[in-house]
């Protein structure tokens, strides 16, 4: 099974823009003010998921 | 649409070069993507005195509160106190951030900039190789924004530089991640800047209290992303709100988070684009401030571009004199406390609270971390390995 790939809740995200800076590959943008994954581009690193300050980004199969 | 320069956010970088290149005869804009200059506040709100010497602020609508001092809380809350009194009078201020960044765009304006809100940059224009401004989003429109020189002040996030061909990316131990809560009804009665050190209380950074007016803070928390696990910085910053009387009966009026670069800087000037502010990492490694370096590196980003338009010479030779001002006004002093940040992440709790109690009493002379890393290379001889490089730089 593939790996889930990092999944910003968007009712929690105030925008700070801290995983887009960290992501390894570039796989995240700001999209009218909330940070917005491409699942294409994620690895799964979770590099986003530790970094954000308030819990605003879990994994994918967490929100289905 | 042709500019001469195009800047990319509307933060203090951005305004402060579109200030100082209009003021040179530059025809320039700025794009924001958010619908209001400097709203959502994304600071501490703290920033030196130094800015008035830059006169670019008129009034004091911007000034919450004029700071006595610092204070510095080693984890078993012994303190150093950096006073006003012996510091010259010059401290700081905590400002409104929204307020403080539409002055410094009114500024802008005031000399001939233009802003365009609700404006996503998208990807460089090229030619041929070369840049030739950006391409942008106004609501749905589609805009090609001609340019010679563009200006990426896109913050601690920027893409600009990375179209550039500039790596930005930051390691999760060069950036701390933040979260500050504006709280009202506390009892915190200090008229000083208070910094929470420790382990356990943030963990490659530390809890700030910046009073912000009569039974109001800004009370907030940073803490290495490589030391971070999902949600941590709030967690912590509630215990520590918590844990004090003072402060555990407050209300917020605000909650915000932040992402500040703790690196080292990176390449300003890639051909005809320069990177400002935090999109550049100019930001001070030990406290995380930035708005002094970034307005000062927009001063000369503004003036080396006004320069360039004048002789309409575009190339990175005659750009570069940009990064040479600002590396020679405080490169060192960013390499330093870098070099610094490193041996305080190494030291143990009881280290700190050693080093806190030797210096309690000092009198400090300067508002500066220059000044406290000086103390304790003059009172901790037996420090001298670890703090040689420190030395050396201090010295330089």
């Amino acid at each position: 099974m593939a790996k889930p790939k990092a999944f910003v809740k968007k009712e929690k995200c105030l925008a700070c823009g801290g995983c887009i800076s960290v992501c390894p590959q570039d796989a995240i943008l700001m999209v009218i003010s909330k940070a917005l994954v491409n699942k294409e581009q994620c690895n799964s690193c979770s590099i986003c998921v530790k970094t954000c300050p308030i819990g605003a980004i879990g994994w994918e199969e967490e929100s289905l | 649409m042709k500019y001469d320069v195009v800047v990319i956010g509307s933060g203090p970088a951005g305004s402060v070069t579109a200030r100082f290149a209009a003021e040179a005869g530059a025809k320039v804009l700025i794009v924001e993507r958010r619908t209001e200059v400097g709203v959502p506040v994304l600071c501490g709100e703290g920033i030196s005195q130094k800015v008035d010497n830059f006169k670019i602020l008129e009034g004091k609508r911007w000034i919450a509160t004029k700071m006595e001092g610092a204070r510095i809380f080693s984890p078993n809350g012994t303190h150093i106190t950096l006073s006003a009194e012996f510091a010259g009078s010059e401290t700081g201020y905590v400002v409104y951030r929204d307020i403080f960044d539409q002055e410094l765009a009114r500024g802008a304006v005031k000399k001939g900039a233009e802003i365009m809100l609700n404006t996503c940059a998208l990807d460089l224009l090229k030619k041929d190789g070369k840049i030739k401004g950006v391409r942008a989003q106004h609501f749905n429109e589609k805009l090609e924004i001609e340019a010679d020189v563009v200006v990426g002040a896109d913050g601690v996030e920027s893409r600009v530089g990375k179209w550039a061909g500039i790596q930005t990316t930051l390691k999760p131990y060069d950036l701390e991640t933040c979260v500050q809560y504006t709280l009202t009804n506390i009892e915190w009665d200090s008229p000083y800047c208070d910094f929470f050190l420790g382990k356990h209380v943030a963990p490659g950074g530390y809890v700030w209290v910046f009073p912000k007016g009569k039974d109001v803070a800004n009370v907030g928390i940073g803490i290495l992303a490589s030391l971070s696990e999902s949600g941590k910085a709030l967690q912590l910053l509630d215990r520590f709100i918590a844990a004090r009387p003072e402060l555990k009966k407050g209300e917020p009026l605000r909650v915000i988070t932040g992402a500040d670069p703790v690196g080292e800087p990176i390449q300003s000037v890639k051909d005809n684009l320069l990177l400002v502010g935090d999109a550049a990492r100019q930001v001070d490694p030990i406290t995380g401030g930035g708005l002094m370096s970034s307005i000062e590196a927009g001063k000369y980003a503004g003036e080396t571009i006004g320069k360039a338009v004048e002789k309409q010479k575009f190339d990175q030779q005659t750009l570069s004199e940009y990064e040479s001002l600002w590396k020679k006004a405080f490169g060192k002093k960013l390499h330093r406390n870098y070099v610094a940040k490193e041996i305080m992440l190494d030291m143990e709790d009881k280290t700190l609270d050693m080093l806190a109690d030797s210096l309690k009493d000092y009198k400090f002379e300067e508002f500066s971390t220059l000044s406290i890393i000086k103390a304790l290379v003059t009172k901790h001889p037996s420090l001298l390995m670890k703090l040689t490089p420190l030395m050396k730089l201090a010295r330089s």
